[in-house]
């Protein structure tokens, strides 16, 4: 038998790994409908207040872009930054090193139930809650339409996102995002023994912080007493921005990801 | 017939006596300036049950870990059933049966736990796993979670024997067992020794391990101070009760009634294995014991 990969080692361990990390992540998925369902009756529009129609005369659900970004990040922050916590606690390490499924299998069940599954059952949820409130609204648009005639019916979030091609060609490029948040805080999880969140969120701010810090410094001295010559057939590329955005992020979410790897090959209990 | 029997004798030797475990110069320290072992070399074979011994420290928690691949040593090298344990290998992951002397059990009744990580071993014998719970009084219905800490040490030790592993490794596995539970532990060990079996059992309650382990290991300073099986120490050593104390002892400890004493094994005198004895004469009289072992 393959001691690095073995599909059916690997379903497994998919499978022994649910019995630890599901229970958490159930309880965490209540809480997540928990806090859309919250969020989503305060703010939808209501035939009480005044303010009901968005820009494009639809009814107001603009606050649910924030709250998809906000308790995106949270979700499966928390949820990466969980799952290999158990290797801190010298008991629970053990059982889990001497596990008999190589440290490849263990892994990519980390990224199965960190990138793949936490992200793909946000969007669910997300989608699926935001869907109920939309067609709840919809079946009241009457009772809007008595505040202001000219209302017309929300739409879905996936359908503002699907029908418009910009708005998802934009989104294309912060593909890499949200694997760069979970890959981040699944280093974390099998780098720090403790506090495992706390930790790599302050070891983020203070990263990025003195990166950009670099970044503005370095800028400051190459420009340093320069003047701006402006081409006239020069034109910016905005793209081209947004293309680095997406070929750093995926190469940062590699390389979190191999250094994480590494680091679990290398754990000692 | 004599050359069929010359080649039993060599298949027996080629095949059951080959060292299961092979330590070459062992480094290892939890930090650079504090070692634990130095240059450390020893041998272990199948087919024994091997007492791990030493005081507080010692580093029989540690090369128990080193064995099973949960550390990394600073130098030397490792060979555990052909594989370098640090790789963690599911071939030899599967072979090894860990019962730490901490462990951790999930919430979950023993039927689950049994269901997610029973199919990892592939030998795993669900009938002998049920008998070892019986015989532990262990109800099978049971949730890990609300089982005592020595239900659940039972519990580890019924399901890492079920597994049917070549290399048992046990540390401190009486801790938690009341009286009854240690006697049935030692019956149930007992009982597990095979041919291709090798079976590590570390203790500082030695007498857990009387008539038990057929091969004593002694930690002490960095290296390994003993590694005699029952029968050699008995050859060469005797334990006995003296009212008075000569030159022939070697160590010596007051009781009530004298001194109980060890001493050489001048006129083959057959006696019983004080473990307790010997790891205080050891620990006191390293010197003297070593030319009897070398």
């Amino acid at each position: 038998m393959n001691n690095t990969f073995n599909i059916n080692r690997f379903g497994l361990l998919l499978k022994r790994q649910w019995l630890d990390f599901g229970k958490i992540y159930l309880g965490t998925l209540v809480v997540l409908i928990g806090i859309i369902i919250g969020f989503y009756s305060y703010f939808i529009p209501s035939i009480h207040s005044n303010n009901i129609t968005d820009y494009d005369g639809n009814l107001d659900m603009r606050f649910r872009y924030g709250l998809f970004l906000f308790l995106g990040f949270l979700f499966i922050s928390i949820i990466a930054s969980n799952y290999f916590n158990l290797l801190g606690q010298k008991s629970r390490a053990i059982l889990e090193l001497m596990t008999p499924a190589s440290v490849f299998e263990k892994f990519l069940s980390g990224i199965f139930y960190t990138a793949i599954i936490s992200l793909f059952s946000y969007l669910l949820i997300f989608y699926l809650t935001d869907l109920a409130f939309v067609k709840y609204l919809n079946s009241n648009i009457d009772a809007f339409k008595g505040i202001n005639p000219k209302v017309t019916e929300a739409q879905s979030i996936s359908h503002q996102l699907f029908n418009d091609k910009n708005y998802l060609e934009y989104c294309g490029y912060f593909f890499a995002s949200p694997f760069l948040i979970t890959s981040i805080f699944l280093l974390g999880s099998v780098y720090f023994n403790r506090f495992h969140y706390i930790k790599t969120a302050i070891s983020v701010m203070i990263f990025s912080g003195i990166t950009a810090y670099i970044i503005f410094k370095a800028a400051d001295i190459l420009t340093s007493d320069m003047v701006r010559v402006n081409h006239g057939n020069y034109r910016n590329n905005g793209d081209s921005a947004l293309l680095l955005i997406l070929l750093i992020t995926t190469a940062l979410t590699l390389i979190f990801w191999a250094i994480a790897y590494i680091r679990l090959k290398e754990k000692e209990v | 017939m004599e050359v069929i029997r010359i080649q039993h004798i060599l298949v027996y030797y080629l095949t059951n006596t080959v060292s299961m475990i092979k330590i070459n110069n062992l480094n290892f320290g939890y930090s650079k300036h504090k070692p634990l072992f130095k240059n450390m070399n020893m041998q272990l074979s199948n087919g024994h049950i091997y007492g791990l011994l030493g005081k507080n420290g010692a580093g029989k928690s540690s090369l128990l870990k080193n064995l099973a691949g949960l550390v990394y040593a600073q130098s030397g090298t490792l060979d555990v059933m052909g594989f370098n344990p640090v790789k963690r290998q599911p071939a030899l992951l599967e072979q090894i049966c860990f019962i730490p002397e901490e462990f951790y059990l999930p919430s979950v009744k023993i039927d689950s736990y049994v269901k997610a990580n029973a199919p990892f071993y592939k030998n795993f014998n669900h009938t002998y796993f049920s008998q070892l719970l019986k015989e532990f009084d262990i109800p099978a219905s049971n949730k890990l979670v609300n089982m005592s800490y020595g239900q659940k040490k039972k519990f580890i030790i019924a399901f890492g024997l079920a597994t049917q592993a070549k290399l048992v490794i046990m540390d401190e596995p009486t801790n938690g067992l009341d009286i009854p539970s240690k006697a049935q532990f030692r019956k149930i060990m007992a009982s597990v020794l095979t041919d291709d079996r090798c079976i590590i059992i570390s203790t500082h309650q030695v007498r857990d391990l009387d008539n038990l382990i057929d091969t004593v290991i002694m930690l002490d300073e960095h290296d390994v101070a003993l590694k005699a099986s029952v029968d050699e120490i008995t050859q060469k050593l005797t334990f006995k009760k003296v009212k008075e104390l000569d030159e022939s002892i070697i160590y010596a400890e007051a009781s009530l009634s004298g001194y109980n004493a060890v001493m050489p094994n001048y006129h083959n005198e057959d006696s019983k294995l004080d473990m307790e004895l010997l790891f205080n004469a050891i620990l006191a009289e390293k010197i003297k014991f070593k030319p009897l072992f070398n």
